[in-house]
């Protein structure tokens, strides 16, 4: 007689973890592995342009900025973040900088993929031998952090920027009167 | 106007299989033949929809309609349309249309050749895969819609998948890999269908086990393709790395095996059944799960793969499909509890319950692998990765268990064995198996796993030959006929045992392949000037010259092609290449294997130096691995010759319902 009852408890016992096992993989992306770096300073860095000119986090000091990994290989989550990153440049612009890293791409690809969906008038930078990517803990592109005036990582998203979450995550590098 | 077709077709397969799930529902509730035939011909339509959307999209790949995002995302003006065509199955949405293809198919045909056929299964099955059918629609109308515009229209798109274009094994892999994945929503149609109705008796088992066995077919057949595209693209010398997406393909076919061996306990003795009822479950909601876990994102690496939005619906329809097999199969419970315990520790049916307990082991162990890295990523929140090591540590002691379980089985009669018996069946080819082994030993091989594996191999066979011999003779003494032709009839009678033997066989044969390969490779990694040589095994391999020039058939890749002469036991030349595609970015190897019946002369191009021609070269020799590919297609004939519709079934379903007037070979004349 109670087994009778008791052997119902089998579906819930058996579904239950399950869905919860499956369900943490969702958790985890596009936006969740909180990156080690949040909330301490972003890894110093320099590199050459796309142009050929030497840039690097020093000429950035006292200003929040961007940093966006990315590949023209990356398809389709970089081009489906490609307009985000523009308009969020025109709208903020003069307040902030945005650099796109190269990576693991080739110069010439990037200028291609500049050239087709458009060139959003920010600086790129070659990571040779992925040193940034590595400093940064990029696993594969699109990653972007947003760092502050005072060079500290406030946010990381992992996976293609939308609108919402690009305004969500500049929140947290605008100065105080901008946001 | 051709993707909007497409579109069209999508929402329309959608309409139709809506349409099919309440005919069949309302059929079940005690609707008249009317609703059996429109529901049967809604499915059917749902399958042209399906055929006119592919055939669509098929049409936008070749014509380089790069106003559907899907073609300008696999696509380029220059493209060989033989890869554009197999495109179709390049990237997640036109896999889910393919996908679709197949499975309203295999409805279709289900519900086609059991029309008037099992009157009182039939609607829940057809109200089952019609299920399935929408859910593939429903998501292809919304979150995964193959035909999506792009705006602006771009003049060139980026060309289809680089591994997609290295090799026309491409073309065979998928599709069969899909026709197996889609076919095992038979049986758990018929599963429900079954519990649904409480008709558990042999009825839906033995229609189930047919219709596992073709999809068993297919999935075995596409895990070998999918093996041997492995080993002749991807460049490492191997040919299973225990990748999230080999496993999602490994652990359904386990279960489907698993369950070919239970339900024959369960058809014949009665027992096992809730067990077998909860492979058939099983089985289909992995299907699910693979798909869920490699097409989601959820284990696969993030490179260049949104996070694709079909993911929620993946894990709404497995929640769904386990939940409602679950209550089904608990609900039922009493109805199969019971049935023949096994009356002797060594008889038939242990065998078979050890059988079923080591694929049950694998299965945890493959699906615990897999998952770990979720698990932990929930438990602790750290990252971490389940390696080949692990995964051949855990299986391998119980694939070796299951070969050896695979020749004393079927050796064993039904009830229970006498020591006599053993004594007569084993013996002599335990001594043959020993033997072998220490002959063996003596020419020099020394591994044990390989030497192991091999003495078990020609036990097993042994067994399997004494079998066949055995029922033969007895056959050809009995009827008078000679005994090739009483082979050939006993075998034919009797499709499914000796249908199983050839599995078996296959099953053998790749064993012997994969442990000797493994035991016995060698392989170095050597950097030659031009004209420098160097030796591996009994080759000798020379560095002719390098070669870096666009491909002909598609100049917008670059290949880097060191030519070589190599010289042994087989000898001529090889060109092993590097190539750049546009889209990629890694270069993709094109590894070159010059294979015959003993080894593989398997070469990689590592590295090269354009101005001075130096080449870094990975060689391999690699024994006996040509035999694990001959192995999955005797395995797959096998299959084929057990399912092939037996001829005169009226009269061995009476043969069989009435044991005691059957003809003089007994024993092995009975369909195992």
């Amino acid at each position: 007689m109670r087994w009778r009852t008791l052997r119902w408890l089998i579906v819930p016992l058996v579904v239950v973890p399950i869905t919860a096992l499956l369900l943490t993989g969702f958790g985890r992306d596009p936006r969740a592995p909180a990156s080690p770096l949040i909330g301490r300073p972003a890894p110093a860095w320099s590199a050459e342009t796309l142009e050929g000119e030497p840039i690097g986090s020093a000429d950035l000091a006292g200003t929040p900025y961007v940093v966006n990994f990315w590949a023209s290989w990356c398809i389709p989550a970089c081009v489906d973040e490609h307009p985000v990153l523009a308009s969020a440049h025109a709208e903020h612009g003069d307040r902030l900088a945005f650099v796109g890293v190269l990576f693991d791409d080739r110069p010439a690809d990037a200028r291609a993929f500049l050239d087709r969906y458009g060139d959003p008038g920010y600086e790129h930078v070659v990571d040779e031998r992925g040193a940034i990517s590595i400093d940064f803990g990029v696993i594969g592109p699109p990653e972007t952090f947003f760092v502050d005036a005072e060079g500290i990582v406030r946010a990381k998203q992992t996976g293609p920027l939308t609108d919402d979450l690009m305004a969500e995550h500049l929140a947290a590098i605008l100065p105080v009167g901008d946001r | 106007m051709i993707p909007d077709i497409g579109r069209a077709a999508v929402v329309a397969g959608l309409a139709m299989s809506a349409y099919a799930i309440v005919a069949h529902v309302l059929l079940a509730r005690g609707g008249d033949t009317r609703l059996a035939t429109s529901g049967r011909r809604a499915v059917i339509g749902s399958f042209v929809a399906a055929g006119v959307a592919c055939v669509a999209m098929m049409i936008s790949l070749l014509g380089h309609d790069f106003s559907v995002r899907y073609v300008a995302e696999n696509n380029a003006t220059t493209t060989p349309p033989f890869i554009g065509a197999i495109s179709l199955w390049a990237a997640l949405e036109g896999s889910i249309l393919f996908w679709t293809l197949l499975a309203t198919g295999w409805a279709a045909l289900v519900l086609h050749r059991y029309r008037g056929r099992h009157l009182a299964l039939m609607p829940w099955v057809g109200a089952t895969l019609a299920s399935v059918n929408a859910f593939f629609f429903t998501v292809m109308t919304w979150p995964g819609n193959p035909f999506t515009r792009t705006a602006p229209v771009g003049a060139e798109g980026l060309g289809p998948n680089a591994l997609l274009q290295n090799h026309p094994f491409m073309a065979l892999h998928p599709p069969l890999l899909y026709l197996g994945y889609t076919g095992l929503a038979i049986p758990f149609a018929f599963g429900v269908a079954a519990l649904a109705t409480r008709r558990l008796d042999e009825e839906w088992l033995r229609v189930v086990r047919r219709w596992t066995v073709i999809p068993w077919i297919f999935l075995t057949l596409g895990i070998v393709a999918g093996a041997w595209w492995s080993y002749e693209v991807l460049g490492w010398g191997g040919y299973w790395a225990w990748d999230p997406v080999e496993n999602a393909a490994l652990l359904p076919w386990l279960t489907a095996t698993a369950f070919l061996h239970s339900a024959m306990v369960a058809e014949r003795r009665g027992g096992l059944r809730i067990w077998t009822g909860a492979l058939v479950i099983a089985t289909f909601v992995l299907t699910l799960v693979g798909t869920f876990l490699t097409r989601s994102g959820v284990v696969a690496s993030v490179h260049s793969f949104t996070q694709s939005a079909i993911g929620p619906w993946f894990l709404g329809a497995i929640v769904l499909a386990l939940a409602g097999g679950l209550t089904l199969l608990v609900w039922r419970l009493p109805d199969l509890a019971g049935g023949g315990r096994p009356s002797a520790t060594v008889s038939r049916e242990s065998a078979f319950l050890l059988n079923n307990v080591l694929f049950l082991g694998l299965t945890f162990a493959v699906l615990f692998g897999t998952l770990l890295p979720l698990l932990m990523l929930l438990v602790s929140g750290e990252q971490i990765s389940v390696g080949a090591p692990w995964f051949n540590t855990v299986t391998v002691p119980m694939f070796v268990a299951l070969l050896f379980l695979m020749g004393v089985g079927p050796a064993l009669p039904w009830g229970g064995a006498s020591w006599r018996t053993l004594r007569d069946r084993f013996a002599l080819p335990l001594l043959a198996g020993v033997a072998v082994a220490g002959i063996a030993l003596l020419l020099g091989l020394r591994e044990p796993g390989s030497l192991g594996t091999l003495g078990l191999a020609v036990v097993v066979g042994g067994i399997m030959l004494d079998e066949v011999v055995r029922g033969a003779r007895a056959r050809s003494r009995g009827r008078g006929e000679d005994p090739a032709t009483a082979a050939w009839r006993l075998a034919t009678r009797n499709r499914r045992r000796y249908g199983g033997y050839v599995v078996h066989l296959g099953v053998l044969v790749m064993a012997v392949g994969v442990a000797v390969s493994s035991g016995l490779a060698i392989d170095r990694t050597v950097t030659l000037a031009p004209g420098d040589a160097a030796t591996i095994g009994a080759y000798e391999v020379r560095n002719d010259r390098l070669v870096v020039e666009p491909l002909p058939d598609d100049p917008r890749v670059i290949e880097t092609r060191a030519e070589l002469t190599y010289d042994g036991p087989q000898s001529g030349t090889l060109a092993t290449a590097l190539r750049d595609y546009p889209n990629s970015q890694a270069a993709i190897a094109t590894p070159a294997v010059r294979t015959s019946l003993g080894e593989d002369l398997y070469v990689t191009l590592l590295a090269s130096d354009a101005s001075s021609g130096v080449v870094t070269l990975h060689l391999f020799v690699n024994p006996l691995v040509v035999w694990i590919w001959i192995g999955g297609a005797i395995a797959g004939v096998g299959a084929i010759f057990a399912a092939w519709p037996e001829r005169r079934a009226a009269a061995v379903t009476a043969d069989r319902r009435e044991p005691a007037a059957r003809p003089a070979p007994v024993e092995t004349a009975e369909g195992a």
